[in-house]
């Protein structure tokens, strides 16, 4: 009987302790499930864009030339697509209204385009419900970090004395200590953030091959092909070997553009370093 | 003379006692007021579990107040101990009145809508403060509800209470039975989810093949031109029309809030009275074959309801909140949610909630209308029925082995069909479905969702590789493939799995499926997009 009194009321403290501990954790689970949602909305999104939107946005959202405009585009995020428009609210609302409710006259960029936007949003008689609406919204939006980047990437200012594309290029001697620089070095001063994709850990793909070990596979990759010219060939022309496991384009392609013949023969340097 | 005259009593007191002692006397006596009998001491002494003061207070209660005349003032010593009641009844109220205060917290921030209900229920889980625990508390509890009440139901059969004169009080029970199982499956609609979409459909779908009678001429037409008049009816009634669509949802959220928990309230009430008025009925062997003793409980042998059986009762209360707290939260139980609800797409696998599996698994057997809704409508008519059936007048094991025997026989039927209900039986889809189906299955996380983001690197493996995969999730994931594949090989010949992970976009990678045959003359694939947020509990 007393036991019962005893343990029961144990049991309530520490059911409030529960509870209390819950709560206290609330503030920060609360946020963690809602970006979990969100990412959950974009894959959504990613396989009703694949299906309804690829054929006229193409693959990626890189855009049909004469069918559907480029998506993936720093012009639609940064502003200056709804300035033309004239739309005033954020740039998520004219991608949900494009989205919803179609545009079934042309607007004058792409007025010479055969084909018109269609309705989507099932209140304007598309087929997709809000929430699939919402989805393909997520995920048209989750490309804005992305097409800015590439915006920012694509403008550099050309270097004169450019190495160029033509992998059988004479390298001056180059400076692994430099090279190192170069290849870990973060924003401007001519550092090319090589590590911002190549691990140095084993094993560890980041979005590039880990470099652990680099120099002795080099060797191995091309028959017939040194190290150093595998290098130069790689870097200035990534898409005419691929590493097993990985797609073209992966790469930054415009590296020769970007770099002269020193840079490109120290970073050589560094990399015969990485046995 | 004044017009009127204020008197307050408890000035007098004060002035004549002292503030404290004034103040004590009015306090313990709004409590005994409160408690239709018992004041401050008698409160401490039950709970201390003194011995009853003479006359007792405790069973004033009883006669006087509206919550404890429902209970008896003492049961029979032989009633007291976990055998044979298990308490069950007493935690089916339990449920019952946690599921309505957890419900009623859940209602505040629902709208049945299938505009917006999907999206309540986010909003409940990431925006409202323990909104995720109260809807995991609801959710363990009406599971557990369930399965409380049918261990009651089998307890008051085993120990043979729905003889006479406790007809009515399992009458009543049937009816509470089906309260119960209505309450879970209503509530299973309201997320609006693909995994309550299809459960319910399932349920819905066998109710329309509710069978028309043959032709009556009705109104000058014959069922209003349709050969299938009633179950159509029945069909548009449960679901709004064809499809379930926003009248069908309101009409769950209703039977869910409104209707089904009435009638549960009423007929908890009726069994409870019915409960008191025969008494609980004594251990069968306690009593000679045939007889009723239970209200006749000698002086000597009488447990009185306070203090025992009260701090029982409410030590139960104590113990069972617990667990249900310590389950949804270091026990890892959540309540599920699916993607939002698609009329148009069918998950492969789709299953009834786990008390309706047996159903299911009827269906399987064969026709709709046979199985469906005919047996069912036996097996309610059966259990209705029994007392007045079987109306054998001993209650002990050894003269009702029949009875019993039959019973087990039930039980055993039910798992077996459970087991019938889940997918793996005679569920007949290809195998190369299958092979996906095991990491991205339609009805759950399952493993791919399961991987964590940073373990699948881009790139294209083959499951029989799966030893050189480069991370350790990945080389998990390729096994589960490639021992499917080994399966699979019988029915496809030189059958070999494929796995592409591709980045797609910031934090999202694009992973698909190949399963490849007959040398590459088929191929069956599927794909899947993974955010690296999305958390499915990896
Ligand atoms: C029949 C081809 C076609 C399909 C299919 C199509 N679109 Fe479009 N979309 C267009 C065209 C053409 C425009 C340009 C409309 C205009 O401004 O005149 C456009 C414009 C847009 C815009 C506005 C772009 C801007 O900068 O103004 C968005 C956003 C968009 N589409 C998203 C989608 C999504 C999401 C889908 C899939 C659900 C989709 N589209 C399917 C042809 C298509
Ligand atoms: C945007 C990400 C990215 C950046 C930035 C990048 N790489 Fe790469 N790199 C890749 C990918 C992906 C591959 C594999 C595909 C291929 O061969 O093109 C690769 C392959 C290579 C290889 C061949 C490796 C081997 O194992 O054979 C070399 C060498 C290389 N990169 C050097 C560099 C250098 C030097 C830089 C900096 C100047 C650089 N990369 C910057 C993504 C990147
Ligand atoms: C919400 C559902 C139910 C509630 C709240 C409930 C409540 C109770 C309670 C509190 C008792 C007292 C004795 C005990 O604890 O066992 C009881 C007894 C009983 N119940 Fe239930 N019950 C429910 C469902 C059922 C069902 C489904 C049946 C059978 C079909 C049933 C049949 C009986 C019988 C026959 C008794 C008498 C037992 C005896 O005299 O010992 N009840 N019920």
């Amino acid at each position: 009987m007393t036991i019962r009194v005893v343990i029961g009321t144990v049991l309530i403290a520490a059911t409030m302790m529960i509870v209390t501990f819950v709560m206290i954790n609330e503030p920060a689970r609360m946020p963690e499930f809602e970006a979990g949602f969100k990412g959950r909305s974009i894959e959504a999104g990613a396989a009703l864009f694949q299906s309804s939107c690829t054929p006229c946005h193409g693959i990626q959202g890189k855009g049909i030339e004469g069918v559907g405009p480029s998506l993936n585009a720093a012009d639609l995020f940064s502003g200056k697509r709804l300035k033309e428009f004239g739309w005033a609210g954020t740039v998520k609302d004219y991608v949900r209204s494009a989205i919803a409710g179609g545009r079934p006259r042309a607007s004058a960029a792409f007025a010479n385009y055969p084909q018109r936007m269609p309705t989507w949003g099932q209140e304007f008689g598309g087929p997709f419900r809000n929430d699939q609406v919402e989805n393909v919204v997520d995920f048209v939006m989750n490309w804005e970090k992305e097409a800015l980047a590439a915006a920012a990437a694509a403008t550099p200012t050309p270097n004169p004395n450019a190495v160029g594309t033509d992998i059988n290029v004479q390298l001056p001697q180059g400076d692994a200590a430099n090279g190192e620089k170069l290849f870990t070095g973060k924003g401007p001063n001519g550092a090319y953030a090589c590590s911002a994709c190549h691990s140095l850990e084993p094993n560890k793909t980041v979005v590039g091959p880990s470099f652990a070990g680099l120099a002795g596979n080099a060797a191995k990759r091309k028959e017939g092909t040194s190290a150093e010219k595998y290098f130069v060939e790689s870097i200035i022309k990534p898409n005419d070997f691929l590493v097993p496991g990985f797609n073209a384009n992966l790469m930054q392609q415009n590296f020769g553009q970007l770099m002269d013949k020193k840079e490109l023969a120290d970073i050589i340097a560094y990399l015969m370093t990485l046995k | 003379m004044a017009l009127f005259q204020l008197h307050i009593p408890i000035l007098d007191d004060i002035k004549k006692k002292g503030l404290k002692p004034a103040l004590l006397a009015a306090v313990d006596d709004s409590i005994v007021r409160f408690t239709a009998g018992l004041g401050i001491n008698d409160i401490r002494g039950v709970l201390r579990g003194d011995p009853a003061p003479k006359p007792n207070p405790r069973v004033k209660p009883h006669a006087d107040g509206f919550w404890f005349h429902m209970r008896p003032t003492y049961y029979n010593n032989l009633v007291q101990p976990l055998y044979p009641t298990f308490r069950l009844g007493w935690l089916s109220v339990y449920f019952m009145v946690f599921e309505t205060i957890t419900g009623v917290i859940l209602m505040l921030f629902y709208t049945p809508s299938p505009l917006v209900a999907f999206e309540n229920m986010l909003n409940i889980m990431s925006n409202v403060p323990l909104g995720l625990f109260m809807r995991d508390l609801h959710k363990i509890g009406a599971e557990g509800m369930v399965g409380v009440v049918c261990l009651h139901m089998l307890r008051t059969f085993i120990t043979g209470n729905y003889k006479k004169p406790r007809q009515f009080t399992w009458f009543t029970g049937v009816i509470l039975l089906l309260v119960t199982v209505a309450l879970s499956f209503s509530g299973y609609l309201l997320p609006w989810d693909q995994l309550s979409l299809w459960a319910v459909t399932i349920g819905a779908s066998m109710a329309e093949a509710t069978p028309t009678p043959p032709p009556l001429d009705i109104l000058g037409q014959q069922w209003f031109g349709d050969p299938q008049f009633i179950g159509t009816m029945v069909n548009n009634l449960l679901r709004g029309g064809q499809q379930f669509n926003a009248n069908g949802l309101l009409r769950w959220y209703l039977g869910h809030v409104l209707l089904v928990p009435l009638v549960g309230f009423i007929f908890i009430g009726v069994h409870y009275y019915k409960v008191v008025l025969h008494g609980h009925s004594l251990p069968p062997e306690s009593e000679k074959a045939g007889e009723d003793t239970a209200k006749r409980v000698p002086l000597d042998q009488r447990t009185y309801f306070m203090p025992d059986i009260l701090t029982d009762e409410l030590f139960l209360v104590a113990l069972t909140t617990f667990v249900l707290v310590f389950g949804v939260t270091f026990g890892g139980y959540h309540a599920p949610l699916e993607p939002h609800a698609d009329p148009l797409i069918t998950p492969l696998h789709t299953t009834a909630p786990w008390y309706f599996l047996w159903l299911q698994g009827m269906l399987k057997l064969g026709d709709k209308v046979l199985w469906g809704v005919v047996a069912p409508g036996i097996i309610v008519g059966a259990l209705v029925g029994l007392p007045y059936v079987e109306v054998g007048p001993s209650r002990r094991y050894a003269d009702r082995r029949i009875g019993l025997s039959v019973g087990m026989i039930v039980v055993i039927a039910i798992s077996v069909l459970t087991f019938m209900g889940t997918p793996w039986y005679a569920v007949s889809s290809s195998v190369d479905q299958e092979i996906v189906a095991t990491l991205l299955p339609q009805t759950h996380p399952g493993p791919l969702r399961g991987t964590h983001y940073d373990q699948l690197t881009s790139g294209q493996y083959n499951a029989k590789d799966w030893g050189s995969a480069p991370t350790a999730g990945l080389k998990k994931l390729l096994k589960i493939y490639n021992d499917e594949v080994e399966h699979g090989k019988a029915k496809l010949p030189g059958v070999e799995g494929i796995m592409i992970i591709e980045d797609w976009q910031t934090g999202l990678k694009k992973i698909t499926f190949r399963v490849v045959w007959n040398g590459g003359a088929n191929t069956f694939s599927q794909d899947a997009y993974l955010h690296q947020d999305s958390n499915y509990g990896e």
